[in-house]
């Protein structure tokens, strides 16, 4: 395991949490925190603001959309002005005002907590910092809730996290029936647990052992796997200009629900919109599969066409971003890419069919 | 149009459809009466605005 | 099925073998149950690729573009019904295209048999009207009837109306006494009730444009909410944007949606767009007469003028 800045220099315990118990503490938690967490509905299960009234739904599978909107909201304002020229700051952009009050996230998926570690290697970088994305990081808690019965989808293992992965999370639950067993990993996860009320101290050493008893469990459940050891040693050109992109993006219908529901495709673009005597300045999720992605004001579009769109999204999760950072390929391995493609396009046979290509001469 | 809109739950009201030819002046003021008269009479629209709060 | 799948296989061998067409357009088996990918055939060997079943909800018309050879698409009755669409938009002429005609007895409707299970769904097959399902915790036999898709329990047009070979058996086609009861539904609503379930319907909407692009209608060069200068409609997650965006959409249909319900197949989070088209539909039937793809020949109604249309809206 990889100890996140955060996690590194505080020792870890364990509490066991009662559920009759649990409904009460997280209630009080909201007095200090904006709570958010899985709802059902109709469509599917969500990773949502909950209000006042509702209780995360713990019990769930797998949410359409990941986590990653708590951070990076699919439209966020972030500047605004007002356009009243009597004013003496008319026209001059100011940061728009958010709600920075503390946060906790709870019963995400492990990776999905792994996904948030993977972009903040872009969104908090030694030159560059944004300030929303890490203004909403510092002040959330993620509450991880391990995964005991992993679906067909789920890869995890096979890129570098898993069921019970504990990077970048602030706690991770594990559901023992009539107790969550809870591994407390920072001290921001000490702080929730605290405001919660949960205190009941577990040996660390059982519950050590049962988490990794429950660990192997869940990755022995996990059948779906893909290859990505050779990755590293191919040439991007070779890559590029293997011969199977053609046939892979025939059936893509570029919309942007792979890059959507991703937990770790972080682009975005940026609108401005007035109205009357404000103006706001949003920025909203970014697919590249769109063509307005790359279009140039000039009409020029470098990726023109479906297959240069298709490539270039395998490619930067798959040797890319590889190749920059070093952490592994983007992807967590949710397959909620996989189950919600309109086509069925497979990251794992992209992922298998990169690894094995070998440039015929 | 004004079909699915009103499917939708505009009100019929408020939209209309007129053929006024650029000589017809007094039936475009009979019109443009019309319509606000009406329009008036269902208050304030709020579906299809945005809302930036 | 199966005698359909070997059939499709055995006309695409043919078909490529000979040199008629330069591609056949069709559905290859999915990595996940209850999916299949469209797939475009090159060569005779890769013909096996090909199958048929009650999970090819997409419509292939979507894929069948302006090129230089001629293709062959396998097309279901509403598929077939927009490449006739096609055809009288001039996207393609009829000499350019090999329509491989499948009778179809219905598409099954995927988020409805999901969420009969807990769990994910591990396996799926069907044997005429039979549909076996089965996830980790149960296995399930259904009644193919009772899970067909909305449009699919409304069609009226199973058959295709235009195409060079049949790969089965043309079927009986259903007589229904209302057409939209589901629209009518919505017409006995009060405004704020209306307004309240369109606005209920969208509400989970990502703006992935997944219905957009899965329709074969939406070939515009540049879509009205890509449009830059002048910019029509806001990008964001407003909902008055949301619904400005499905509404033009639905309008764009008018006249031309086949109710092939790709659009609600292809959509990652479950909205039954065609809440919006089916109202267009109910209207030109009964203003115009019209279904759309049913003729190559007559013009649709609101690319044509005749005395005796409705104008009791102009005032």
């Amino acid at each position: 395991m990889i100890l996140s800045n955060k996690q590194k220099g505080y020792t870890m315990k364990f509490i066991t949490i009662d559920k009759n118990n649990w409904t009460k503490g997280i209630d009080k938690s909201r007095e200090t925190y904006q709570l958010f967490g899985p709802v059902k509905d109709e469509n599917g299960c969500l990773i949502k603001k909950l209000d006042s009234d509702v209780q995360p739904d713990m019990g769930y599978y797998e949410s359409v959309m990941s986590a990653k909107s708590v951070l990076f909201p699919q439209t966020e304002k972030i500047l605004s002005a007002s356009l009243d020229e009597s004013l003496e700051d008319h026209h001059i952009m100011k940061r728009a005002e958010n709600d920075y009050s503390p946060r906790a996230v709870l019963g995400i998926r492990p990776y999905d907590a792994k996904a948030i570690a993977l972009v903040k290697l872009n969104f908090d970088t030694k030159e560059f910092q944004d300030p929303y994305w890490c203004d909403a990081y510092d002040v959330t808690v993620f509450v991880g809730l391990g995964i005991t019965r992993p679906g067909p989808f789920d890869f995890s293992t096979s890129v570098g996290t898993g069921p019970f992965c504990e990077d970048d999370l602030d706690i991770l639950l594990a559901d023992l029936d009539d107790h969550y067993l809870a591994k407390i990993l920072t001290p921001k996860g000490d702080a929730f647990a605290i405001t919660c009320g949960f205190d009941t101290m577990a040996d660390e050493k059982e519950s050590q052992v049962l988490f990794d008893i429950l660990r192997k469990e869940a990755e022995k459940n996990i059948t779906s796997r893909v290859e990505i050891n050779k990755l590293k040693d191919k040439t991007i050109l070779d890559l590029h200009e293997a011969d199977f992109w053609d046939d892979l993006a025939f059936s893509c219908i570029n919309c942007g629900t792979c890059t959507y529901v991703c937990p770790t495709c972080w682009c975005f673009d940026i609108q401005d919109e007035a109205r009357q005597k404000q103006a706001f300045r949003f920025r909203n999720w970014d697919t590249c599969m769109s063509p307005l992605f790359t279009r140039h004001a000039t009409g020029h579009n470098p990726r023109g066409t479906k297959v240069q769109r298709v490539r270039q999204r395998f490619m930067h999760k798959l040797k890319y971003f590889l190749d920059k950072y070093d952490q592994g390929i983007m992807c967590v391995g949710c397959g909620r890419c996989v189950k919600s493609c309109p086509v069925n396009i497979d990251i794992r046979e992209v992922c298998n069919m990169m690894n094995a290509y070998e440039k015929q001469n | 149009m004004g079909n699915l809109l009103e499917h939708m739950g505009i009100e019929r009201d408020r939209v209309h459809f007129s053929w006024i030819s650029s000589a017809e002046a007094t039936k475009f003021v009979d019109v443009v009466k019309e319509i606000s008269d009406k329009v008036k009479g269902l208050g304030l629209n709020k579906k299809f605005v945005k809302d930036y709060n | 099925m199966n005698t359909c799948i070997k059939k499709i296989r055995e006309l695409s061998a043919d078909l490529l073998e000979k040199g008629e067409v330069e591609k056949v357009i069709g559905f290859a088996k999915g990595t996940i149950p209850m999916a299949t990918s469209p797939i475009a055939i090159q060569k005779k060997q890769d013909v096996n690729k090909l199958v048929f079943n009650s999970t090819c909800g997409l419509n292939l018309a979507n894929y069948v573009s302006k090129g230089k050879g001629k293709i062959a698409v396998v097309t279901k009755g509403c598929d077939d019904r927009n490449i006739v669409t096609h055809i009288v938009e001039n996207q393609i002429q009829r000499d350019q295209i090999y329509i491989i005609g499948v009778p179809c007895t219905g598409m099954v409707d995927k988020p409805k048999i999901a969420a009969l299970f807990e769990d994910e769904i591990l396996e799926f097959s069907e044997d005429n009207d039979t549909l076996t399902v089965s996830s980790l915790l149960k296995t399930q036999t259904l009644k193919k009837q009772d899970y067909l898709k909305g449009n699919c329990f409304y069609c009226t047009h199973k058959n295709p109306v235009l195409y060079d070979v049949l790969a089965a058996d043309l079927v009986e086609e259903q007589k229904l006494d209302n057409l939209f009861p589901d629209v009518d539904q919505i017409e006995t609503l009060d405004e704020d009730a209306k307004w309240n379930h369109f606005e209920n319907l969208t509400k989970n909407c990502i703006r992935c444009y997944a219905c957009r692009n899965a329709c074969p209608l939406c070939y515009c060069p540049t879509c009205f909410v890509d449009e830059s200068d002048p910019q029509w409609v806001g990008k964001g997650q407003d909902k008055t944007d949301v619904n400005t965006f499905h509404f033009l959409r639905a309008f764009h249909c008018a006249g031309r949606c086949t109710d092939c319900g790709a659009c609600v197949e292809a959509c990652p989070m479950g909205i039954n767009v065609r809440d919006f088209t089916r109202k267009l539909n109910k209207d030109v039937l009964q203003l115009f007469g019209w279904e759309a793809g049913l003729d190559m020949i007559k013009r649709p109604p609101l690319d044509t003028y005749r005395p005796e249309d409705p104008d009791d809206f102009i005032k």
